[in-house]
């Protein structure tokens, strides 16, 4: 008895420690159930969304003033409104309403050379929240605790495009109880917050599918990349950039003739992916890519190389299954991770990847279908459903604070 | 409290087994040593292994608190460092290497993030090149997911090739029979190749099929080629009938086609012609050339005309898909200029519809099998002239268009030949050996301006002259001795060898 | 025993004890300095040395780190999964493939990178293009096909490409040229300029598209240490001659040279025809291992030249192929009168009117 209490005692701290280290290796919460079934999953009937009416500054006005902002990888935020706008969650009775979107494109504003720089997107966002808590009782109700908003720059709701800068000025001080679906993913990271839902960029999905090439092309290449190894402009020391991640790939695998990597993107590259076994997917200044996307669609697996990185609808894609992770400091054997793996498993998770509902799953396409990303969305949403009582505040109850974060930030929009 | 209370316990435990001895090394004591002493000697041995293993926690916990630096390895930027460090010190590690393999871990405690922001080293390791037992592994991975991709989506249940060529020994026959057999040694399925041989079997096609690997059946025809493409095309339809009946005599199972030695495949034919029930044909691309004839006027538009369009041979379909008739080879624009005689330097018109174009299942060859259809004559009953495999037919509606209704080109025809008088070494074994025109000194490298320096050329070109390669023999092996010792002192001293040369 | 004794004794054991708690635990601690998990393994076996680098045992465990038990419920439903199908595969590949890993597993082959120039004049490229790949598709890897195309507006070439199989890298290069010699060697410094940027490891050959070659070839180019030359036959339509041309050789010495003149009116020597060498490729990259300055500006040079300068400069690492008295033919080009425009001959376009 007593002899068992000793090593109850030892397990507790046992257990305590190992919690404390859990969190090295990549490991994302599954619900139960299994994957395939969660991405099948219907949402409709299990929620009900509630669009704000906004001024057409917030959006279309921004988009019409540059159109690019369709096609970029960000352009998820404005197919997420069109989406909401005809599908069967939404409802008009805000009332009896689950979820409130708010629509505000908050990234489409771009550099001529389309670089998307978040420097407005603040005042935006602020502007927004101050007309619809105005304007509506809902906001106020709960603060936002039933509000999502889509963010899906760089590093999220941080509203900025340089690491260290976002995490100085973490997620929006307004923001703080809304739920964020964003791109952005990096466990224990102040530009995630705990609850939000991380999704894929936005790739063309038209573009993919017309260029499919059938499936019997033999895959005659072993690692495919193509993409900066250097960020010269922004990052001219070198190691900022990836981390030094795609440094290294190129560093050590450019003399490499099973590692077709290079930084000229040619015409053929959806072709390529599509004939290549492993599609390498490092960080960049974010730890995503599209590559991801690209990868996933067209059956290559993805090597991962970002450390503690945050896969989009990691609670319904089997991304361990499917992809391999290596971790940054590992990427100088890459060679030797990626030719130990066992033919047998790569094989599996090729056959995984040729799963349609992992590649629905990916894409935003028009017209929506069924299993595609905005549905993941919803059903990440509504399985957050019930809210917790404890979300909605007393009367007069304040908990955010309206007047902080930078200077700048409090100017009007 | 309790923990202490049962040390004791077990200490008393102890107190009674041990004895003051060490005890597990006496077998005197084996026999007192009762279970319950065992059981407390493992406990203490547990007990020692979970400090162990608790020493080890709390030293990473420690450790965690002095290093947490926000990374994502615990471990990371002190050895890192150290990393980097060896990096420096070892002269091997690339020591050329532009970049940086300083570490410079970002230590801002503010970060809650465990992944350093800021600036990381750019790992590299010491070995730059790939290892090549790995490179092999890689391939056999290539190789792995390509056979499952041909499993899964490659045809069904594939039916043998069994390929036809006529062929006899010329100065093409290597150039032109290589690339058929490459073809056919690529076909993922069974393949049988009956090469049927002019003027009987010769050692020379022996020996090139012999590297296929391939099942062949090579057999002779007593009967030389003859000189007119005419009387050509003629005998080789009779060695392709020849083959026929080999099928029908050995009953060989699968789909006949007629590879000549002067086609060209694409490996997409052999997929098509899995999809023929009976009787297909497929469209060949006509590579016609003019022979040589004038070299001067092959630019002229009639053959800019033709080299935007290469002309096509094979079933014409109407707009439901169905056979409608042939595209056949358009020789107007060659009446009279087209070749006689395999001499003739003209060009070599194709016949109205190739054999080449054609394929046909073997059980409609043999002598009986189970629904056979009855358009198709019986081999026996054949005329030994046709022009076609079309004539083997009663019905060529019956014929099965295949590649997209004929619209895909899945093999080429290119008629090309020497004069007839052309003479190879055999075996392609230079022998005797060839005349030196220049010497090894003067190697004329292709787009090397001439002048080599001066000096040297005044001093060579005299010697140059004179050798010549009907030398003795002796004089042959003298050199052969003297090289093989130079060859030896390369190895071992480049530079050497470089001052001594110049 | 009394009980003083017996207690001192108890003190006695519980110090024993508590002592080799203590040795444990602090060995534990200082394991744990250790540097242990994946990670850092691999940092460490970097700093040691590269001989663990062959030892596989730690990337097992990183491995079963990265991938869940292949056991996983999850995997099983998430199905549509294509069941396996073994079927029908012909005796033949299957034996080849066995035999194939069982030389790979013993010994590895050095990278074989063949450079194909296709001039964009030439319309009946893509014929010749599939017939170069069946060979090309037979050859054992590794081997890097590298293939530089005259901007055209079809994708022909990437398509053929694609089915074959064949690890290769196509190029597109986008000058345009009037003189099809010219593009030709510019193509061929388009890929050289790829090796030498990716440093590339291995023997560089030439093939034309015309060219046919026994596979036995492809063995013999992979035994090349640093300049190999074979001769060849350059066959023409309608003619009575064979030209063999390439180098005489004393065993695998080159001693000289068997090549034609192009005409009589110059007495400059023929060049050696450009697929009748190959060469290590570290020469364009890598020129102190071969006793050069690294000093020469590379990347603004014409590629070729360089290596052309090399060889000439060193002749005796010039190895005639195969090593018996060069005698063997293992290579052929076909010249015919449509691709006038596209041979890889350099010069020999006139040779006939000479000979007949």
């Amino acid at each position: 008895m007593r002899v068992s209490m000793w090593f109850l005692v030892l397990l507790l701290v046992f257990g305590f420690n190992d919690r404390s280290f859990a969190h090295q290796r990549p490991r994302t919460e599954r619900i139960s159930g299994s994957a395939g079934d969660v991405l099948e999953d219907d949402p409709v009937g299990r929620l009900k969304v509630y669009v704000y009416e906004l001024p057409s500054k917030y959006n279309k006005k921004l988009l019409q003033k540059d159109p690019r902002c369709l096609t970029y990888m960000f352009a998820a935020e404005i197919f997420i409104h069109r989406f909401l706008l005809s599908s069967a969650v939404r409802t008009l009775n805000p009332d009896e309403a689950d979820w409130f979107y708010t629509p505000i494109y908050t990234t489409c504003d771009l550099t001529p050379t389309g670089m998307p720089l978040p420097f407005k997107s603040p005042r935006m966002m602020r502007s927004a929240i101050q007309l619809i808590s105005t304007n509506w009782p809902y906001w106020n109700r709960t603060e936002g605790a039933d509000h999502f908003f889509v963010v899906p720059h760089d590093f999220g709701a941080c509203f900025h495009y340089q690491e260290e800068k976002a995490i100085k000025r973490g997620i929006l001080p307004l923001l703080q109880r809304a739920t964020l679906v964003q791109t952005f993913g990096q466990r224990n990271h102040v530009c995630l917050n705990e609850g939000s839902i991380t999704i894929p960029p936005y790739a063309p999905p038209q573009k993919m599918q017309a260029r499919q090439i059938p499936p019997e092309t033999p895959r005659s290449i072993f690692v495919y990349f193509r993409g900066l190894f250097y960020d010269v402009n922004n990052d001219p020391e070198g190691g900022y950039y990836a981390r030094g991640a795609r440094a290294a790939v190129w560093e050590n695998f450019k003399n490499n003739p099973l590692f077709d990597i290079s930084t000229e993107h040619p015409t053929t590259y959806y072709e390529d992916m599509q004939r290549a076994i492993f599609c390498l997917c490092p960080l960049g200044w974010a730890p995503w890519s599209p590559r991801l996307v690209e990868a996933v669609v067209f059956g290559c697996i993805p090597v991962i190389i970002a450390d503690d990185i945050v896969l989009p609808f990691a609670d319904a894609i089997p991304w361990e299954q499917i992809g391999v992770f290596v971790a940054e400091e590992d990427v100088p054997n890459l060679d030797m991770i990626l030719t130990s793996i066992p033919t047998e498993e790569i094989l599996r998770k090729q056959r995984l990847l040729a799963n349609p509902s992992m590649k629905r799953a990916m894409l935003f396409p028009q017209p929506a279908q069924s299993g595609d990303a905005f549905h993941q969305i919803l059903n990440g949403l509504a399985r957050k459903l019930p809210h917790d009582e404890k979300i909605f505040l007393k009367p007069g109850e304040k908990v955010l604070n309206w007047t902080a974060g930078p200077v700048g930030d409090l100017k009007p929009w | 409290m309790k923990l202490s209370a049962l040390q004791q316990s077990y200490m008393n435990r102890r107190s009674t087994s041990f004895r003051g001895s060490a005890p597990l090394d006496s077998s005197s004591e084996g026999a007192i040593k009762s279970p319950a002493a065992i059981f407390w000697l493992l406990l203490h041995g547990v007990c020692c292994l979970i400090s162990l293993v608790l020493g080890f926690r709390f030293s990473r916990l420690v450790f965690l608190f002095l290093f947490s630096t926000s990374t994502s390895n615990l471990y990371g930027p002190p050895f890192r460092q150290l990393t980097s460090t060896v990096d420096l010190a070892n002269p091997l590690n690339v020591p050329s290497n532009p970049v940086v393999n300083t570490e410079l871990p970002a230590l801002n405690k503010t970060l809650s993030s465990r992944v350093v922001v800021g600036r990381h080293g750019i790992r590299i390791r010491p070995w730059p090149h790939p290892n090549p037992a790995e490179v092999m592994r890689a391939h056999q991975i290539i190789e792995r997911v390509q056979r499952e991709q041909r499993n899964q989506f490659g045809v069904k249940s594939p039916r043998t090739v069994i390929a036809v060529t006529p062929t006899y020994v010329r100065t093409f026959q290597m150039l032109h029979l290589t690339g058929v057999m490459h073809s056919l040694m690529l076909v993922p399925y069974d393949v049988v190749w009956i090469v049927v041989e002019a003027g009987g079997v010769s050692n020379e096609t022996a020996s090139i099929i012999a590297k296929s690997g391939v099942k062949t059946i090579h057999v002779g025809l007593n009967q030389r080629m003859p000189n007119s493409w005419e009387r050509r095309h003629k005998l080789e339809a009779k060695m392709r009938l020849h083959a026929l009946r080999i099928v029908r005599e050995q009953k060989l199972d699968g789909i006949v086609m007629f590879a000549d030695d002067s086609n060209m495949h694409s490996m997409d034919l052999f997929d098509e012609i899995q999809n023929v029930k009976w009787f297909g044909a497929v469209s060949i691309g006509i590579l016609a050339h003019s022979g040589g004839a004038d070299e001067s006027s092959s630019a002229t538009v009639e053959d800019v005309e033709k080299r935007s369009s290469m002309p096509i041979q094979g079933p014409a379909c109407n707009a439901s898909n169905k056979l409608a008739g042939w595209h056949t080879f358009n020789s107007l624009p060659y009446e009279g200029k087209a070749a006689i005689y395999i001499d003739d330097r003209a060009t070599v018109l194709p016949q109205k519809l190739e054999w080449a174009g054609f394929v046909v299942n073997s059980r409609l060859l043999w002598k009986e099998s189970e629904d056979k259809p009855d358009w198709m004559k019986d081999l026996d009953s054949v005329d030994e002239d046709i022009e076609s495999p079309l004539s083997l037919l009663t019905d060529t509606s019956m014929v099965e268009p295949l590649g997209s209704c004929g619209r895909q080109v899945l093999l080429w025809w290119l008629r090309v030949e020497a004069r007839s008088d052309s003479k190879f070494p055999p075996g392609w074994i230079i022998d005797p050996p060839l005349e030196i025109t220049v010497p090894s000194k003067r190697t004329p490298w292709p787009d090397v301006p001439p002048e080599l320096p001066a000096t040297e050329k005044a001093v060579i070109s005299i010697p140059e002259h004179t050798v010549k390669h009907a030398k003795t023999r002796s004089s042959r092996s003298k050199r052969r001795s003297k090289r093989k010792h130079e060859a030896k002192v390369v190895d071992t001293q480049v530079s050497a060898r470089h001052s001594e040369q110049n | 025993m009394g009980s003083l004794e017996r207690s001192k004794k108890k003190v006695q054991l519980w110090k024993k004890a508590v002592v080799h708690f203590a040795l444990c635990f602090v060995m534990g601690f200082f394991t744990g300095f250790a540097p242990t998990g994946k990670a850092s393994i691999f940092s460490s076996q970097i700093i040691s040395s590269n001989k663990s680098y062959f030892s596989p045992q730690p990337i097992e465990v990183l491995h079963s780190a990265v991938t869940p038990p292949a056991q996983d419920p999850k995997n099983d439903s998430l199905a549509a999964e294509t069941p396996m199908q073994i079927p029908a595969e012909s005796e033949r590949a299957k034996f080849l493939e066995e035999v194939e890993e069982r030389e790979a597993k013993l010994n590895p082959r050095r990278l074989i990178i063949i450079i194909t120039p296709m001039s964009s004049k030439d319309a009946y490229e893509g014929v010749f293009l599939r017939r170069l790949a069946n060979t090309i598709r037979l050859v054992p890897p590794p081997l890097l096909w590298i293939v530089v195309e005259g901007q055209t507006e079809s994708d022909e070439v990437s398509e053929i490409l694609r089915k074959t199989g064949i690890m290769y890298r196509h190029f597109v290069s986008k000058e345009n040229f009037t003189d099809p010699q010219a593009e030709l060697d510019h193509q061929r410094n388009v890929a050289l300029r790829h090796i030498e940027q990716h440093r590339l490891s291995g023997i560089v050959h030439f093939a034309g598209l015309s060219n046919t070659y026994d596979l036995a070839f492809f063995d013999e180019l992979r035994e090349i240490e640093v300049f190999g030359t074979w001769p060849m036959a350059l066959l023409t339509a309608n003619k009575n001659k064979v030209i063999i041309e390439g180098p005489v050789c004393d065993s695998s010495q080159v001693i000289g040279w068997h090549l034609k003149k192009i005409n009589n009116q110059t007495d400059s020597t023929p060049p050696i025809h450009i697929s009748s060498f190959g060469f290590n490729s570290s020469i364009l990259w890598d020129p102190e291992r071969w006793g050069r300055p690294s000093s020469v500006p590379q990347t603004s040079q014409n590629s070729i030249k360089f290596v052309k300068q090399v060889a000439l400069e060193d002749e005796t690492k010039l190895k005639g192929i195969p090593p018996e008295e060069c005698s063997k033919i293992m290579l052929w080009q076909l010249k015919f009168p449509i691709e006038n425009s596209s041979s890889d001959s350099l010069s020999n376009t006139a040779v006939d009117s000479n000979q007949r």
